[in-house]
Formats: C-alpha cells, sequence, structure tokens
C-alpha cells in the first residue's frame, strides 16, 4: 500500500510563500487559518547573517498523537497515510490541536465563515469554498486529498516555482521523494516525538 | 538556574521559527479541571463520613460545574455524546465514561437503604470513582506530548492532592460553621496542613523537574515565574494560595469560622490559578532547531 508523503528541499525554498497562496486558494480558507505557511528563521548579527525558511504543514504522521487523542474518531487516517478529519464527527474539544507537536492544526472559530477575507462581504468564491467547512471544529492540511485522488499533486507542490516541495510514495524505493529522502538523508521533523511524519525535510 | 532561563523567543501568529503558546486550552477547560477536583473531594470526605446530601452536592458539582465548562469549551456542544465513542486511546473519551461510571454509582450509592446490604460495597466503589474522576483529568492533561509542561507525571498526582486538599479545605470550613458535624475519626485540620504542605512539595518538585525537561518546557516555566504570567502566578498560587494559607492554618491554634472561611477561599484561589496558569504557559518547541552560523 503507498504512503503518500513530501520531501521540502530547504536549499531550494527562496520564501516566497507561493505554496501559503496557493493553499489558500485550493481550499479557500477564511483569513488567520493557514494549511501551510512559510516561516523564517534567522540567525547571527549584521553583517554575518543567515536566514533560512522553513515550510510548514500537516505531517501526517503515521503514528499520530491527533488521531489517537481524538474521543469521537474524527480525526483519522486513511490506507494511504493521508490523516483526516470528518467534520461532522468532530466536536471541537481540541485535544488534537494541543497534542500537534507540529502545532499545524487550527480551530474553525464561531463566526469565521462569515466574515470573510473582505468584512462583511463575501465573495463568490468565499461563499462556495466556505460550504465545506463547518464552525467550531478543528482543521488542518489534507494533502489536497481530492487533487490526488484525480492523480494530481498538492497544490502547494504543483505551485512551487522553486521545486522544493516533491510529493510521492515514501513506500516506493524508486519514487522521487524515496530517492531524495536516500540520497540526500532526509530528516523528520521533531523525530524525538516519535509520531514518523511523513513529511520530510533536506538540509 | 543557569540553564536557558533567559529571555524568552516565544513568537505569536506571525510566520517566524520560534516557541508558541497554546490558546486552544485556556478558561473553561480550566474551570472543569477545577469543578472536577472540588466535586470530587467534597463527595470523598462526604461518604466517609457519612453526609448524603453533601455526597449529593459534590455528584451536582461534577456534573454540572465540571460537564457545564467542558460543554462551554466544546466547538460542537450540540455531539458532546460522541465523546465517550473511543476510550481505548482516547483520555477524553475516558474522562466521559469515568463520569458517567461515578455519577450511575454514586446515585446508587445514595438511593441505598441505610440497612442495605450491599451499602459497604457501593460506598468503596463510590469513593474509588471519585477518585478516577478526580485524576482522569491530569492525565487528559498529561496525555499532550507537544507541550512538555503539561507532558509531565506529576500532573496527575497534583490533581489528586489538590482534590484532597479542597475537600479537606471545605469540610474544615462546613464544620467551623456548624453545618456539619465533626468526625472524631478526621482531624480536618491536621489533614489540610499535611495536605498543603504535601501540595507545596509536589509543586515545587513539579516545577523543578521542568528544568530538566526541554527548551519548551523551560519556555513556560520562564513565563511562569518570570514572564507575563508571574505577577499572578506569585500573587495568586505563591502567596494566597500557599502563603496565607499555611500561616493562617499554621499560626492559629483554634481558627474561628471568618478565619476558615478566609483559608478556603485562598485555598480555593491558589488551586484554580495554579492549573489556568499552567494551562496558559502550554508551550511548543519549534518545528525544526535553532538555526546556527
Amino acid at each position: 500500500m503507498a504512503r503518500l508523503g513530501m520531501v521540502v528541499d530547504l536549499k531550494r525554498c527562496v520564501g516566497c510563500n507561493a505554496c501559503t497562496v496557493a493553499c489558500k486558494s485550493e481550499n479557500g480558507t477564511p483569513p488567520d487559518i493557514f494549511f501551510t505557511k512559510v516561516l523564517e528563521q534567522v540567525a547571527g548579527q549584521y553583517p554575518i547573517v543567515k536566514k533560512k525558511f522553513v515550510p510548514v504543514l500537516c505531517n501526517h504522521c503515521q503514528d499520530a498523537p491527533c488521531v489517537r487523542v481524538c474521543p469521537t474518531g474524527a480525526t483519522h487516517k486513511l490506507e494511504n497515510g493521508v490523516v483526516l478529519v470528518d467534520y461532522d464527527k468532530c466536536i471541537g474539544c481540541k485535544a488534537c490541536v494541543v497534542s500537534c507537536p507540529y502545532k499545524n492544526r487550527a480551530l474553525m472559530p464561531k463566526g469565521k465563515l462569515n466574515g470573510g477575507h473582505f468584512k462583511g462581504y463575501l465573495t463568490p468564491f468565499e461563499q462556495v469554498k466556505n460550504k465545506k467547512f463547518q464552525e467550531g471544529v478543528v482543521v488542518k492540511c489534507t494533502f489536497c486529498n481530492e487533487r490526488v485522488e484525480q492523480g494530481l499533486e498538492p497544490s502547494c507542490v504543483n505551485t512551487c516555482p522553486a521545486e522544493a516541495r516533491v510529493f510521492g510514495d515514501l513506500h516506493d524505493p524508486e519514487s522521487k521523494v524515496s530517492r531524495l529522502i536516500r540520497q540526500r538523508g532526509g530528516m523528520q521533523p521533531m523525530s524525538e516525538a516519535n509520531t514518523d511524519p511523513s513529511v520530510y525535510y533536506l538540509e | 538556574m543557569a540553564m536557558a532561563m533567559q529571555s524568552t523567543s516565544l513568537v505569536g501568529e506571525e510566520f517566524v521559527m520560534g516557541f508558541r503558546k497554546q490558546t486552544v486550552w485556556s478558561t473553561w477547560i480550566a474551570l472543569a479541571f477545577f469543578f472536577g477536583k472540588i466535586g470530587s473531594g467534597i463527595f470523598i470526605f462526604a461518604v466517609l463520613l457519612d453526609l448524603p446530601l453533601v455526597a449529593l452536592a459534590g455528584v451536582l458539582i461534577e456534573n454540572v460545574g465540571k460537564g457545564g465548562a467542558l460543554m462551554v469549551h466544546l466547538g460542537r456542544p450540540e455531539r458532546f455524546w460522541r465523546a465517550a465513542s473511543r476510550p481505548s486511546t482516547s483520555w477524553i473519551a475516558r474522562t466521559v465514561w469515568s463520569m458517567g461510571i461515578f455519577t450511575v454509582i454514586s446515585v446508587i450509592y445514595l438511593l441505598l437503604p441505610a440497612a442495605s446490604p450491599f451499602l459497604g460495597f457501593f460506598k468503596t466503589i463510590a469513593i474509588i470513582s471519585a477518585v478516577v474522576v478526580a485524576i482522569v483529568d491530569g492525565f487528559v492533561m498529561n496525555d499532550s506530548p507537544a507541550i512538555p509542561l503539561w507532558n509531565s507525571a506529576m500532573i496527575p498526582f497534583l490533581f489528586l492532592l489538590y482534590t484532597l486538599l479542597s475537600g479537606t479545605s471545605i469540610f474544615l470550613f462546613l464544620i467551623k460553621a456548624g453545618w456539619v458535624s465533626a468526625n472524631t475519626l478526621i482531624n480536618f485540620e491536621t489533614l489540610a496542613i499535611t495536605l498543603l504542605l504535601l501540595n507545596l512539595i509536589g509543586v515545587a518538585i513539579y516545577l523543578l523537574s521542568i528544568l530538566n525537561t526541554n527548551a519548551a518546557a523551560r519556555e513556560s516555566l520562564w513565563l511562569l515565574i518570570k514572564g507575563p504570567y508571574a505577577a499572578m502566578f506569585f500573587l495568586f498560587v505563591v502567596v494566597i494560595g500557599f502563603v496565607i494559607t499555611l500561616s493562617l492554618t499554621l499560626i492559629l491554634a483554634n481558627p474561628g469560622m471568618l478565619v476558615v472561611g478566609l483559608i478556603l477561599l485562598a485555598d480555593l484561589i491558589g488551586h484554580f490559578f495554579i492549573f489556568y496558569l499552567i494551562l496558559l504557559a502550554g508551550v511548543y518547541a519549534p518545528v525544526l532547531g535553532k538555526l546556527t552560523i
């Protein structure tokens, strides 16, 4: 069985946040809710300064704490390793939010879907996209499950101009993600948390 | 104390790497934990002293206070019944089950006639279920590996200590006020002093153990004792919760009702704020380590 995963090449990422925008566009998340974003890190003092960009998203962990702590089974894992939230089952207890070591889950607060990006006015795009969300539940990256089912790549991967994000089957030794992890020593974020993330970083 | 107890690199929602505070579990969860411990504490001592009406009050505080606070906390309270679905892996589901079992057992115990042969059996399991309800919340908090401040084995133990202390303080007040008759088998004044000292030692050990956990835990500790929550921590938890309660209990040999009322109030304030502040000070570690040159 395939295990879908992603490799993020930190040497290639230029911090343009095109992935962030593509994700917002694909998923239509309301203001202040991001399924992926690019974090900046600066070290040193002028003139010797180094800056690194770290794209973050749900790691779709194989041993996901969010799946374990969910009291309703709303957070569940598909056979291909993708972790999803069933909005109809979620009660909004937020146990998954405080159990995710990567802080990659967000609550869709009450009233969030009425506001929109243009205070009090929902664009036709927002009206359509908001229909798939519910208020009071927890939301997160789905690895663009609907796109992947159609044989497409996640929107952030498709958009990245630097090809810093690569998506594929981690169980296939010949897939591009497997080869990159093997050749460049891909590392899982916070491996000490023992969650076995499906997102790897290359440095 | 020299290790990393310096200024914090805490960040908000901006797109930069750093330590981040949790913001989703706060007042309502703190209130649920508070009422959970108080309800259990009252129930345990009321059953030991054979005071069914006071025990009923404990059950009501547990269900209305804790249950109500949890319902308000939920994003979709109308689906609360789903929370019992997965007790095999989820401590929240176990909380729901333990509350349900506690309520059923305690109601059966309270309805049993005094001459019933099952009274002793139900009394025992009612007390056990109340202890379980008290500490299960500690495991809910403890089961968050993302937040090292909470992911400590001391948390469930502190829940048990605070449950016993709140029950003791409340009964000390009820006895002084003459609302319940004193039981010669339990010296509540001695018990209160012992539990206060045990709590003080427990909290100190917990905070010291946090120092040796990891950087995120030390950020949390910084928030508590030097950062934005330091004023509340020292005023409500240390001064009111420990110094005032211990001073009044130790200095005054036979305190009157007013003083015991003050001790109870101070104890409850300290009790609420310690867990409220521990919740607020929960910090996530950064996804990747610190960048160096």
